[in-house]
């Protein structure tokens, strides 16, 4: 008997796939009630009551979607929270208004220029709100396939076969749309919808015939009926676009695939303005709506005065979405300059900031963080590892002590032990340094190391 | 007096040039949409006729093929996703007197097809007892003349894997063909390769 459920839980793990856990995966929201007070553990946040109540507050603003070229700034330091209030935001704001993350560094790049790249960002960040008509594919998944070559290199082939009430249908998939089924973990028994043009998923739920396939069914499973008539439809549906899909849409003839490769080149200023002339055209008519979204840019420092520069003036534009940044730096040079400025960001461009800090973790807020990725983690530690764990965090770092929670898992697992334990945490903190532990070694022992022959004073002048 | 699809085509933007044994004729509308037919130079037969639409984004669409096959090459990658060929594949053929439609690939025989008329009369509806294939279409020639259709005049054929669904064209849609066909045989013609180039 024990063997027959072994073998059902090896089969249930093969039917969803065991996704990967990002840093920031455990963040559902930023964890306010109504009134904007910051709940102490909620949504995954813990802590910075004052920065999540402040950003609770530019939400508000944003989904008035009245105001256009806000930005707000969030400085503190290493590992106060920073990313994870920007990714509360974006997931308090849904998915209908445009969020867009990037780096500071991203933007760098010999294939674009930096103000090319940084207006596609903006653009990104736009959403329009349109009637189209578009074709769509709607049916009951039947089968599934996807071959990878034998040679274990190459092109992936997939079919997929959908069906209706009245007929059945077998497409050929090509190697994006493998791609996002895959992602979207669909399988036989789905009702999904399938639009023809964007090649975007959406899953409907789950077939009525399927309803008695418990093991892969979660409390949220929804049940529908399987589609009727053809599979291919014609709807009419309200969609939000970007600016930067209409653009691309309107200046090269090989379609929505360039959107997912990213490789869209310079687009030409003329197509812009042909496009926000057509954009305040459908306002006007009533035909279309404006979605101000969220432009996210983190590391801002690494921005240089150029850039700085641009965002001053496209913020004034009234297309301009809510812009946030973050930065972890304090009084530091403009980069390209050799002014210091707060936060590596002009005087000038601050001045239009509003600015939210977030201020370290204390040590119970330590401990609930912890606990909170300990169970995304799907690890099990008992009180006494975590309460070590927690004085790691305190003295060292707290992103030292998350990683610590994963290496110690695996040696609590090697053991054949289910608990975490304080010696399994003893022995990861003993194998790996942390910063200021990694710092003390090379000050003891640099003389050791390669090219320390040269000597302390004679280090060349890189500025 | 004619119809107002035949005013529509007249006032058109036209082009016409004659290749491969085809005589092709491209209309541009005044809202942007296109369209191209071809007729076959031996008997006139129309042979395909497509419509190009803007989309409401911008950009240019994909042909839309009311009659005739689409013949470019499977672009997997850049559609996504592309019905399997081992599909069926419904096509508009049709000849001077009758509307007619192939389906191919479709092994089943004769009885296992129930072809209607919707309720109605604007769509033919094709439907199987094993329920692998179901169609509902429409003629958008009998609707651009406002004519209904009449369900007993709808005829199906089985042979070779293609079901063939025929509906003779009433008495009004031959004339207005023949109208146009006059309309169309006054226009000139480049040849292929000739290039209409007159150097300043």
């Amino acid at each position: 008997m024990a063997s027959v459920t072994a073998e059902k839980v090896q089969e249930v793990r093969e039917v969803t796939r065991i996704e990967r856990i990002g840093a920031h995966s455990h963040i559902r929201g930023l964890g306010l009630d109504d009134a904007l007070e910051a709940r102490a553990v909620s949504q995954g946040m813990v802590g910075q009551a004052a920065a999540r109540r402040a950003a609770g507050v530019i939400l508000e603003v944003i989904k008035e979607g009245k105001i256009a070229g806000r930005a707000i700034l969030i400085a503190g330091q290493p590992g106060t929270g920073k990313t994870a209030i920007a990714m509360g935001m974006a997931q308090a704001l849904g998915s209908d208004t445009p969020f867009t993350s990037i780096a500071g560094s991203e933007i760098f790049s010999l294939e674009m220029s930096k103000t090319e790249a940084l207006t596609q960002a903006f653009r990104k960040s736009i959403g329009v709100r349109i009637k189209e008509e578009t074709e769509i594919i709607e049916g009951e998944v039947v089968e599934i396939q996807i071959d990878r070559p034998a040679t274990g290199t190459g092109a992936k082939v997939g079919k997929l076969t959908l069906k209706t009430t009245e007929m059945e249908t077998i497409y050929d998939l090509g190697q994006k749309m493998i791609e996002s089924l895959t992602k979207d973990k669909v399988q036989a028994g789905d009702i999904i919808t399938i639009d023809k043009a964007s090649g975007k998923i959406t899953k409907l739920g789950r077939s009525f015939t399927r309803a008695r396939d418990y093991d892969a069914m979660g409390p949220q499973t929804k049940f529908v009926q399987c589609p009727e008539g053809e599979l291919q439809k014609r709807k009419e549906v309200v969609h939000t676009v970007t600016l930067h899909e209409i653009d691309v849409i309107n200046s090269r003839t090989q379609g929505f695939l360039a959107l997912f490769s990213g490789d869209t080149g310079e687009i030409k200023s003329e197509v812009r303005e042909q496009i926000n002339s057509k954009v305040a055209e459908w306002r006007e008519e009533g035909k279309a709506e404006i979605v101000p979204g969220v432009l996210f840019i983190d590391e801002v420092h690494m921005l240089d005065i150029e850039c700085f520069s641009f965002l001053n003036r496209a913020l004034e534009s009234d297309m301009a979405p809510i812009l946030i940044m973050a930065t972890n730096r304090g009084i530091t040079k403009i980069r390209g300059t050799q002014y210091n400025s707060p936060h590596g960001v002009p005087i000038d461009l601050l001045d239009r900031l509003l600015i939210i800090s977030t201020s370290p973790y204390e040590e119970k807020e330590i401990k609930q963080i912890l606990k909170i990725r300990c169970e995304e983690e799907d690890v099990e530690m008992s009180d006494d590892a975590l309460t070590v764990l927690t004085r790691i965090g305190m003295e060292t770092s707290l992103r030292y002590s998350i990683q610590l929670i994963t290496t110690a898992n695996l040696v609590s697992r090697k053991r054949k032990a289910t608990e975490v334990e304080v010696d399994d945490i003893k022995r990861v903190y003993s194998l790996f340094l942390d910063e200021s532990r990694s710092t003390q070694f090379l000050k003891e022992c640099q003389e050791e190391f390669m090219f320390n022959e040269i000597g302390e004073s004679e280090t060349m002048e890189t500025s | 007096m004619a119809s107002p699809w035949l005013e529509k085509l007249k006032k058109a933007q036209k082009t016409c040039i004659i290749q491969d044994g085809r005589r092709k004729i491209h209309y541009s509308f005044s809202d942007g949409t296109e369209l191209s037919e071809e007729y076959s130079v031996k008997n006139g037969e129309l042979i395909v006729r497509k419509w190009r639409k803007k989309g409401t984004l911008g950009g240019v669409g994909n042909w839309d093929y009311e009659i005739g096959e689409e013949l470019v090459p499977r672009r997997l990658d850049s559609e996504g996703m592309v019905e399997s060929t081992a599909n069926p594949i419904f096509v508009r053929k049709d000849t001077l007197t009758n509307f007619q439609w192939r389906i191919r690939n479709l092994p089943y025989t004769i009885d296992n097809y129930i072809v209607t008329v919707s309720d109605d009369n604007q769509q033919i509806i094709i439907k199987t007892k094993n329920k692998k294939y179901y169609k509902k279409f429409n003629i958008p020639d009998m609707e651009r003349n406002g004519l209904v259709l009449k369900p007993e005049n709808v005829q199906i054929a089985h042979a070779n894997n293609t079901l063939i669904v025929t509906y003779p064209k009433p008495e009004e849609i031959l004339k207005t063909e023949k109208q146009l066909q006059q309309e169309l045989q006054k226009m000139k013609a480049s040849q292929d390769g000739d290039v209409d180039c007159r150097p300043s």
